[in-house]
């Protein structure tokens, strides 16, 4: 330690007591493999997220009163404005670095939302979701849910004709509830589409709700993982139920994650720099009544969109009292329902196979037939409806009738996913029945039958069975 | 001080790399070059530079940097592997209270679920109010809009029309004279090349004009497409078609309501003006 920073360290160490937790940190034990490094790509995403985000905030201005823009973009010199997509302007074009740090928030927010998505995936297929850690992955779906919100927030705040049209369906979405849907749609906007408030509500949540629960849950899902330690990947000869292998947070855990978080932030740059992402100003601003030819959402939410698009008319009203429609069933029940089959899998696997105990050893899906059969229906079905919501792009590229397009879509989103899942849970359950192997009931029972297929299959342990510092 | 035995390190395997000279001189060049490159960004980004020079400078820079800590650390310290015991939860402390304070006896159990009981409504009690007041409440405005009889149709500019202002199959973007940019009251205007049928309300057509109104009835985005190949409304949201000539019923896409015709008549001066509000429920389902 360089003089200073020991000085300073033994100044606080006097006065906190330091020197135990921060060795015991320090020794802390991180398993090696890649697929662990998503999380920590979606966390170090929410820092770049966070830093670029307050320099953004210092030249925003949340509100829709019309403007003049007399900045040096020529397109809009003069021209009235709506101030939120005025302030974007200025940002852009008038404030030195501003343009490459708002392609650059842009960048890491696709990077934050893709990185949680494939860190849920890997949670899920390998089974980390299991007993003790039912806990961090429910709150890892309120996490992805929030990520959900502020990305769309954030799409919104420029109020570019995109934005526009997103915040329509959205404010559509609300009043589809049956019952209570113009109230509560009322709640949100401050009144009936579009109303004065709408922009600074979305701002309030995307700069200051929204990122303070993100990252209060952030903090209590490290926590989490700290304090229940990380699953590991089988390493053969250690007993993983027992043991965790792996190196020190100091110095390579620390190395990899301050490489890692550079590269992230220089790649993210590089990014900023090539494509011109978030550029509004060719978008136009939100005008009322208008909408443009390709009206996208954000990438994570077209499945929701291909879900709108392909599903049948529908609209009907129960005894006068309520109305159940189209934008309803496809646009809240069916999302709903996705989350909540992934917040109850855990429960139904260990209801399935009668699983006990606690799990800290990762497994390969295929060897949980139930696992597998979900998972790939699941994830399918979202992504046929996510390619379902590019369904105008297909036809023109395609030459094929939109309608005939849409049903395609509708023929197999209803067929594909459940035969996908059936085949593969097929599949899954005649592989363990070829090597006469059944699911697994504990981790001890799990440890036992992969130690007698090495047994059968002849291999020798690579590392004999250390006897990790004789532990108790 | 004595040590927690658990926090020691149970090293399994431990590699010391050669000390490299060539990996310190990478250090020293890709430090020093990230330094450099902190320098062209400070200066490129206030003197107003292109984008591409201060950005590549901050992105260059930072993969440099991020070369030097990962070359530092590969020859400095050795590499080691280690096991950690996970923690087993202990039995021994399973059916411990969480406080060594305990209530007094088990008497007033009712007492103790009147408090639970009453907090829950002081909370719902205080929290509703403020809900409510984010909003008016709705009443009968989405049932309503701004058109009423006598009304005109104006364009985005505010001059009104006449029936003979659209060519043939033409199509135009309305409002109500006293309230342009109000999305709900928006409405397309048609001049059909034959005439509409039934279930148009042919009283509310004037020289083959027809208007109707913009908001889809799926999910409330403008209809703002004309497909004049197939004289079709089109959506492009989520690819919902109405057809002008019969009422605007739907034919393709999920929405489900045909849009509502605005009654249309003519004043005294030949401009089109609304003859009373829309008769169907215009936008999206609501409650
Ligand atoms: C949205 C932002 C999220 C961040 C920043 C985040 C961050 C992390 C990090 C850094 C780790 C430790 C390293 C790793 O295993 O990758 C972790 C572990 C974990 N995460 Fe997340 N996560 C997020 C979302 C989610 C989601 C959506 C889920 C699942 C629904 C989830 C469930 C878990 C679980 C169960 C663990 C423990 C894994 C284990 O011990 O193997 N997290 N998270
Ligand atoms: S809003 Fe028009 S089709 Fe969905």
């Amino acid at each position: 330690m360089t003089p200073l920073f020991s000085l300073l360290f033994d100044t606080l160490d006097a006065r906190l007591k330091l020197r135990g937790p921060s060795r015991k940190v320090a020794n802390k034990v991180f398993p090696h493999n890649w697929s662990f490094l998503l999380g920590e790509v979606a966390l170090f995403s929410l820092v770049v997220l966070v830093a670029t985000g307050i320099f953004l905030t210092m030249f925003y201005r949340p509100s829709t009163e019309a403007t003049v823009y007399n900045g040096s973009y020529e397109l809009y010199q003069g021209a009235q404005l709506p101030a939120a997509f005025e302030s974007i302007l200025r940002l852009s074009h008038d404030v030195p670095g501003g343009l490459l740090f708002r392609r650059i928030h842009r960048g890491a927010s696709h990077l934050f939302i893709a990185a949680s998505v494939l860190h849920m995936l890997r949670i899920l297929l390998t089974g980390a979701f299991r007993r003790p850690r039912e806990v961090n992955y429910h709150l890892g779906i309120g996490l992805i849910t929030f990520a959900f919100v502020a990305g769309f927030t954030g799409y919104s705040l420029p109020y570019d004709s995109l934005a526009g049209t997103g915040i329509r369906i959205a404010y559509s979405e609300l009043l589809s509830l049956p019952l209570i849907g113009d109230r509560v749609a009322f709640w949100i906007f401050g009144g009936d589409f579009p109303t004065g408030d709408v922009i600074p509500r979305f701002f309030v949540f995307h700069v200051l709700v929204v990122p303070g629960l993100i990252i209060a849950m952030v903090s209590l899902h490290l926590a989490l993982v700290a304090r229940q330690r990380h699953t590991q990947f089988p390493v053969r000869g250690v007993d993983g139920h027992k043991f965790i292998l792996g190196k020190p947070l100091w110095p390579a855990q620390f190395a990899e994650s301050a490489t890692l978080v550079l590269w992230m932030a220089g790649l993210l740059t590089a990014a900023a720099v090539f494509i011109p992402w978030s550029d509004v100003a060719l978008l136009g601003p939100y005008v009322p009544g208008e909408v443009g030819n390709n009206a996208q959402p954000d990438w994570f939410m077209f499945w929701i969109d291909g879900a709108l698009r392909i599903f049948p008319p529908l609209e009907f009203s129960v005894f006068g009292l309520l109305t159940v429609s189209g934008p309803f069933v496809a646009g809240i029940l069916l999302p709903g329902f996705v989350f909540t089959a992934l917040a109850a899998y855990p429960f139904a696997e260990r209801r399935r196979y009668g699983l006990r105990g606690d799990w800290h050893v990762l497994t390969n899906p295929l060897e949980i037939p139930l696992r597998a059969g979900f998972m790939l229906g699941i994830w399918s079905f979202v992504l046929l409806l996510s390619a379902a919501a590019t369904s105008d792009i297909l036809s023109r590229l395609t030459g094929v009738s939109i309608e005939n397009v849409l049903w395609f879509f509708r023929i197999t989103c209803v067929l594909l996913p459940p035969l996908l899942g059936l085949a593969i849970n097929r599949y899954a359950k005649r592989r363990l029945a070829r090597h006469s192997r059944t699911v697994a009931r504990s981790e001890q029972e799990a440890q036992v039958a992969a130690a007698s297929t090495e047994v059968a299959a002849g291999s020798k342990p690579k590392q004999p069975a250390q006897a990790p510092g004789s532990a108790p | 001080m004595k040590q927690d035995p658990k926090a020691e390190l149970r090293v399994i395997s431990r590699t010391e790399p050669p000390a490299s000279k060539l990996n310190d001189s990478i250090v020293v060049l890709t430090a020093g070059g990230a330094v450099l490159c902190a320098l062209v960004f400070a200066v490129a980004l206030p003197l107003g530079g292109p984008l591409p020079l201060y950005g590549g400078a901050l992105s260059l820079g930072l993969l440099l940097f991020g070369v030097a800590i990962r070359r530092y650390f590969t020859d400095r310290f050795p590499d080691i592997e280690a096991i950690e015991l996970r923690e087993i939860p202990d039995p021994d402390h399973a059916d411990e209270p969480l406080s060594d304070v305990e209530a007094l006896g088990p008497r007033r159990s009712f007492l103790k679920r009147a408090l639970i009981a009453s907090g829950a409504l002081f909370g719902i009690g205080i929290a509703a109010p403020p809900i409510a007041s984010l909003g008016p409440a709705p009443g009968g405005t989405l049932l309503r809009t701004a058109w009423r009889p006598g009304v005109r149709l104006v364009t985005n500019e505010g001059l009104p029309v006449q029936p003979d202002d659209l060519a043939m199959g033409g199509i135009a973007s309305i409002w109500p004279q006293d309230a342009i940019g109000q999305e709900r009251s928006s409405v397309l205007l048609l001049r059909l090349t034959t005439p509409p049928v039934a279930p148009t309300n042919l009283d509310w057509v004037v020289d083959n004009v027809v208007a109707y109104s913009k908001v889809c009835t799926h999910a409330g985005c403008p209809v703002a497409l004309y497909r004049e190949q197939d004289n079709a409304l089109f959506c492009p949201c989520h690819q919902s078609t109405f057809d002008p000539s019969r009422g605007a019923v739907p034919t393709f896409g999920p929405a489900a309501r045909a849009l509502p015709q605005l009654p249309l008549g003519l004043d005294d001066q030949g401009y089109l003006v609304a003859l009373d509000d829309f008769q169907a429920q215009v936008g999206p389902a609501f409650d």
